[in-house]
């Protein structure tokens, strides 16, 4: 593939216009599109840009009850961010596995959610957040946006909703009321610099004086990260007490459906949702 | 009056020579070289695991702009390479294994030769495979190499005493079978060569090899160039570890490609190339069968081992020269019989990999000795002790132990680690008998080593050479024939050569990296550089010592003895006095009527012999004994291993710099723990299934344990200053102090390796 | 023929411009255009951490990044950390504990621990392994470098706590 053009474009007015002809590839950190590329994993397009210079579209704010994530946020603005840790801990721990510092600091949201890796680790908090994100384009000349929620983002490895023309520009959620708890556990030997053979998420609020856990999440367990809807079925309005967690942990093998590759086989990856799911319900309790 | 005090180098922490270049980005390897007019070189390879070559047709390879040369097995001498000479450069009649060579291009660029690489076009005719040594040695297996209709290239038997006598003294009796898995160097810098003729024919060749003398001699035919007009510089070299021992294709490729377009020619791999095509530790399955009297004495030893030699042989094929050391005398065994089969796969093939054969042989050996003392019910540190080789033994393999700290090794480490006692308590909980809460076990895992620690004389000579000068301002050079591969041996040296001159370390500098210029030497490997090379370069600053002391007794009118040489100064030995100033004394050594230099030279020739047809003789004038101790935690429900602390007592003679030794040690923990527990190269039919860093897991910097670390210093005789070579020692033993260990904590014994929480976990499960 | 376009960045200290192709790594420009061959290749796909530079004060490897981002940034490699009245403080305490052997993954080890010290923040020794997780190296077993690091961090004052008579 011959790249025609090359374009930096400092505005999302500018970006929207470059995308809207759909034949262009974009990278914000490029860690997955450089690799990817090199390797000829992925093609490139007839246009390259560069969506790291939108002005923007990076930072951390909160506005009323609603957080935003800008989609160039690096994984190291993720982890050092005060107002995360305050609020949901659980996305600023699946930060510190993410693999390197190096590769934190260039690494953004917006790409680790959109290379749809099923196990990109800031999925899983997400998931457990009820996270929507918010994918811009331009509508023959007209700015246009609409919103999704991240349960429906991921259709298959590397594929998401989004069409050629557009990009995401921001994840929003509610802050987590007060009780909230969640955890993330990412499976590997190492604290980072690894890719998930499985992860676990969890997260659970404070109704009427009883801790229920309301969500469930794994990631490298299915052709995508997802919600582990039997899990939370199993454990909707529960107390968690020792039976209820050990129910759950097998419920969660039936939620996934992993592969084998080399990181893991499949049955490898069972005994690892069921554990960690286990541990998980357990740090929480 | 100036009085200086007497000052020694030997034990202190000098820094090393080369850091200031390397951690300035201003040392250069090969990938940094850059010679005017220089050409990129890659290599077409197999993409069958075994075939025959039909057709290879290069055409429009050559026709493509900016290529200047596209080579074949038909442009070669044909001269096969490797330790076992069945290997051609490039191959013509068939392919064996999926990194083989089959064509190479030069080209403007790196980006023109990898097109160019696409455009040949080669026809395979496949032909049946096998993986399997066992199966490669059934009758109607394929044959990788005609010249072996057996696919047996080697086999190698050893024995001692009577090994039925053995038996029959034994009380106990076990039998096991180890297997041991691929592993590869991963040395940071990643292969590569720049060579270059010139007008006279003459070749440079920039090399990362480890032997470059051997090389010329072993590298001239197969390129048809006499060895000497062979000029080998090796520029810094990012990681050795044995696997720059031998002479592998792209090496000759990449000097074809430079005689074929008479212009400089630069190869160098990606990552996953060097994943692909370099060589690997041996893959090993052992049998062992071992018997104990009750009252806990070693009474035989009988071993059987099917080497997987992938389809070519390199050193790979030779590690059962060291496997039979350990087997017959790390500890005291009266009878011993060792056979060996090296079989031809169309598996990546072997080569040198620091260690040398013993990772593998250790592993089998120590996880025995533990199933051994519990069988006669004794604590591992008892049984190892009363069984352990001594300073002065000789043993039935031939090897004399002139010193020998073994025992103090095994006591240091059990004592510093609290070993006994944890032991006993560990296993008690990891059986759940006095329940240990919850599903991470800890244990702890004792193993011991024993490896050459003083050259090894696999060849006629294991000597080396050194030249030495001082100017007429004081400054030394020192030229030695021993490669520097990182691992300090130019610090060493240097200290050596100071504390004879009494100069210091900055008054010294060595050269060790151009053949025009070094004198001869065997090479970085069997851990011998500290040993041939200090003893070769402390006997030439002997010699410079007394020549100089010679002078100034003469110029002084007093003897030689009253004298000694201190910080650059002639002074009186017994108080020190500061008499003259050394460049003085050699500027007038210029300037007298006999006028001279003050250079000199020295050949260290170890007394060490070769082995005999029975593989018996004392090889290495030397010998390095260690003990490791490791405490870990096992997770028993995901199969994580988490190596908590590291106890290291190593018996390395005398410390000479104890930086650089502490640094050896590390860094062979690290390796030796990635052997155990995280790296394996999946090699599945032939083909590598995880050629990257993110699935070839090395060991990173938070999964490093806490590490203690004792030296004996058992001064050897023949050591310089007292010390023994520990290069390879740090990574040997990890491993089986890792199973052992394991098995203390959970109750169940590993034979295999590595051990990986997938594989942990399934045995754990009883999960096939 | 890829696509080139010019770009413009500072590169230790210097200004700088080159022309390359769009789908170029930053580690190629740097090595291969630049000349600058302290920074090394020692794996292309951001694992081993040997590509190890800053942009505008931050860590990256290199090899992830496409060149032309480079486009007015200040880049500093480790030809720009040593100064003209020498080794770094880091550069001085790798040399003196023996953080180098082989010396291969020494440069990017060097510039992490420089990004490191520049964040200003006290760091344990596990934060110190956490801050190298990135990068690989096979020869030392990270304790050197680890002690390196730890001795600049206690070395250099920390900006706002500088001695007051100094
Ligand atoms: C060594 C290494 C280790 C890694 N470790 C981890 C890890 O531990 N966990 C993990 O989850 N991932 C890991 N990754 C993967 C990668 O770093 C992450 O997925 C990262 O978040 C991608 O972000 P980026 O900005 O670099 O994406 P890019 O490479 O720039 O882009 C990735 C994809 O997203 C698209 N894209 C980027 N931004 C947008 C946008 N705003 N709108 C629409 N599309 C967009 C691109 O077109 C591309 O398809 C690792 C990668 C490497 C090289
Ligand atoms: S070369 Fe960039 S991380 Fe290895
Ligand atoms: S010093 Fe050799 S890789 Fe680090």
């Amino acid at each position: 593939m011959t790249i025609e053009q090359y374009a930096a474009p400092e505005t999302l007015d500018e970006l929207t216009r470059l995308l809207s002809g759909g034949n262009a590839l974009i990278f914000a950190g490029g860690t997955d599109v450089m690799p990817q590329t090199r390797a000829g994993a992925r093609q490139f397009q007839p246009y390259l840009i560069n969506a790291s210079r939108v002005a923007g579209l990076r930072g951390i704010s909160r506005e009323g009850a609603r957080i935003r994530i800008g989609a160039l946020t690096t994984v190291t603005d993720i982890l050092e961010s005060n107002l995360l840790s305050e609020h949901v801990p659980v996305l600023v721990e699946a930060a510190d596995c993410f693999a390197s510092g190096q590769v934190r600091n260039t690494a953004t949201l917006g790409g680790n959610l959109c290379n749809a890796s099923p196990a990109a680790d800031l999925a899983i908090p997400l998931l457990l957040v009820d996270a929507e994100l918010e994918l811009s384009s331009n509508d023959n000349g007209a700015p246009s946006r609409r919103v999704v929620p991240i349960s429906d983002f991921f259709v298959a490895p590397g594929k998401t909703v989004l069409k050629p023309t557009e990009i995401l520009t921001r994840v929003i959620f509610d802050a987590p009321p007060s009780g909230f708890r969640a955890r993330f556990i990412k499976f590997g030997t190492r604290p980072a610099l690894d890719i998930a053979v499985v992860s676990v998420g969890v997260a659970g609020a404070t109704a009427n004086m009883v801790f229920a856990i309301t969500r469930v999440a794994f990631g490298a367990a299915a052709p995508t990260p997802i919600r582990g809807k039997k899990t939370e079925e199993l454990l909707e309005g529960r107390l968690l007490v020792d039976d209820t967690i050990l129910a759950a942990s097998s419920a969660a093998q039936k939620d996934v459906s992993p592969i084998s590759d080399v990181r893991g086989s499949a049955w490898y990856r069972r005994e690892l949702v069921r554990t960690l799911t286990e541990r998980a319900l357990h740090d929480v309790a | 009056m100036t009085v200086i005090e007497k000052q020694t180098l030997i034990g202190k922490a000098i820094p090393k020579l080369d850091g200031p270049k390397k951690v300035t980005g201003e040392a250069r390897y090969v990938q940094d070289i850059e010679l005017p007019r220089m050409l990129f070189a890659k290599i077409l390879r197999s993409s069958r695991v075994h075939a025959r070559i039909v057709r290879i047709d290069t055409s429009a390879a050559r026709k493509l702009p900016g290529v200047h040369a596209v080579i074949t097995a038909a442009d070669t001498p044909g001269v096969p390479l490797g330790h076992g000479k069945d290997n051609p450069p490039l191959k013509s009649d068939k392919v064996r294994s999926l990194r083989d060579e089959v064509a190479a291009v030069a080209a403007e660029s790196e980006d023109i030769a990898e097109r160019a690489l696409s455009l040949i076009e080669v026809d395979y005719e496949d032909l049946p495979a096998v993986f399997d040594p066992n199966a490669a040695l059934l009758d109607d297996a394929p044959v990788i190499h005609e010249s072996h209709p057996d696919n047996i290239p080697f086999t190698y038997e050893y024995s001692q005493g009577d090994v039925g006598q053995g038996e029959r003294d034994s009380d106990v009796v076990i039998e096991d079978k180890f297997t041991l898995h691929f592993v590869t160097h991963c040395c940071m810098g990643v292969s590569g060569a720049v060579a270059q003729f010139d007008a006279d024919d003459n070749l440079t060749v920039y090399s990362q090899t480890q032997v470059p003398f051997l090389y010329k001699k072993d590298i001239a035919p197969i390129i048809d160039v006499p060895p000497e007009k062979i000029r080998v510089i090796q520029p810094s070299i990012g990681g050795g570890f044995g696997s720059k021992l031998d002479i592998y294709p792209f090496e000759p490729i990449c000097i074809l490609l430079a005689r074929a377009t008479r212009r400089p020619v630069k190869l160098t791999f990606t990552r996953e190339e060097e994943f692909l095509a370099s060589p690997t530790r041996q893959p090993v399955e052992l049998t062992l069968r071992s018997g104990v009297k009750k009252d806990g004495t070693l009474t035989f030893r009988d071993v059987a081992t099917v080497h997987d030699n992938g389809a070519y042989t390199s050193w790979g094929a030779t590690t059962p020269f060291v496997i039979m050391q350990t087997i017959s005398s790390l500890y005291r065994v009266p009878h011993c019989s060792y056979r060996t089969t090296v079989v031809y796969t169309n598996n990546p093939y072997s080569g040198s990999f620091r260690g040398f054969g013993n990772l593998q042989a250790t592993f089998a050996v120590e996880s025995h000795m533990d199933k051994l003392a519990e069988a006669v019910a004794m604590d591992p540190l008892a049984f190892r002790l009363q069984n352990a080789q001594q300073p002065g033994e000789t043993t039935p393999q031939g090897m004399v132990f002139r010193s020998c700290g073994l025992a103090e090794c095994l006591t240091t480490a059990a004592e510093r680690s609290g070993f006994v006692e944890k032991h006993a308590r560990y296993s008690r909980y990891g059986r759940g008998q006095n329940g240990q809460g919850g599903p991470v076990k800890r244990g702890v895992g004792i193993a011991s080593l024993l490896h050459v620690g003083g050259g090894a004389k696999i060849y006629r000579s294991d000597g080396c050479g050194t030249m030495l000068k001082i100017d007429d301002y004081g400054h030394v050079t020192v030229l030695t024939g021993a490669s520097e591969i990182g691992q300090g041996s130019e610090t060493v040296i240097a200290q050596f050569v100071a504390e004879e001159l009494g100069l210091p370390i900055s008054s010294i500098s060595v050269v060790n990296d151009d053949s025009e210029l070094t004198p001869w030497d065997v090479g970085v490997h069997a851990s011998r550089t500290t040993f041939i090379a200090g003893n070769s370069a402390q006997r030439a600053a002997r010699k410079a010592r007394e020549k100089l002391l010679a002078a100034a007794a003469t110029k002084l009118e007093l003897s030689a003895e009253e004298l000694d040489l201190r910080e650059g100064n002639v002074t009186r030995a017994d108080t020190g006095e500061a008499l003259l100033e050394l460049p003085r004394l050699i500027r007038s050594l210029h300037f007298a009527k006999k006028s001279e230099v003050v250079m000199t030279a020295e050949y260290y020739e170890p007394p060490s012999v070769p082995q005999d047809k029975e593989f018996k003789g004392d090889v290495s004038a030397s010998y390095a004994f260690g003990t490791q101790v490791v405490e870990l935690e096992v997770d028993t429900e995901t199969g994580v291993i988490r190596i908590v602390k590291v106890t290291a007592a190593h018996d390395v003679g005398r410390v000479i710099n104890s930086l650089g030794i502490q640094g050896q040690i590390e860094g062979g923990v690290a390796m030796g723990m990635g052997y155990a527990i995280s790296e394996h190269l999946l090699v599945d039919e032939g083909v590598i299934q995880n050629p990257c860093f993110r699935d070839y897991k090395l060991v990173t910097a938070p999964e490093m344990p806490e590490i203690d670390m004792h030296f004996i210093e058992t001064l050897d005789p023949e050591g310089p200053s007292g010390a023994k070579g520990v290069g390879e020692a740090p990574a040997i033993c990890i491993a089986a102090a890792v199973v052992n260990a394991v098995y203390n904590a959970t109750g169940t014994r590993f034979d295999s390796l590595p051990l990986t929480p997938e594989r942990v976990l399934r045995r754990l499960k009883n999960h096939a | 023929m890829s696509l080139e376009k010019e770009i413009h960045f500072r590169v230790n200290g210097n200004l700088t411009s080159v022309e390359v192709p769009v789908t170029m790594n930053a580690l190629a420009m740097i090595r291969d255009r630049l000349k600058l061959t302290g920074t090394k290749r020692g794996c292309e796909e951001g694992e081993c951490g040997s590509c190890t530079i800053l942009v505008d004060g931050v860590s990256v490897n290199a090899c992830l990044m496409f060149a032309v981002d480079c486009d007015g940034r200040d880049l500093t490699t480790i030809e720009g950390i040593r100064t003209a009245e020498g080794l770094s403080p880091l550069q001085k305490l790798f040399v003196e504990e023996w953080a180098v052997q082989c010396g291969f993954c020494t440069p990017g080890m060097v510039m992490q621990g420089t990004y490191l010290l520049s964040q200003n923040r006290e760091m344990s020794v596990e934060d110190i392994k956490r801050g190298i997780e990135g990068n690989l190296c096979r020869c030392t077993g990270y304790k050197k470098v680890i002690a390196a690091i730890a001795g600049a961090l206690h070395a250099t004052p920390r900006r706002g706590e500088e001695k007051e008579d100094s």
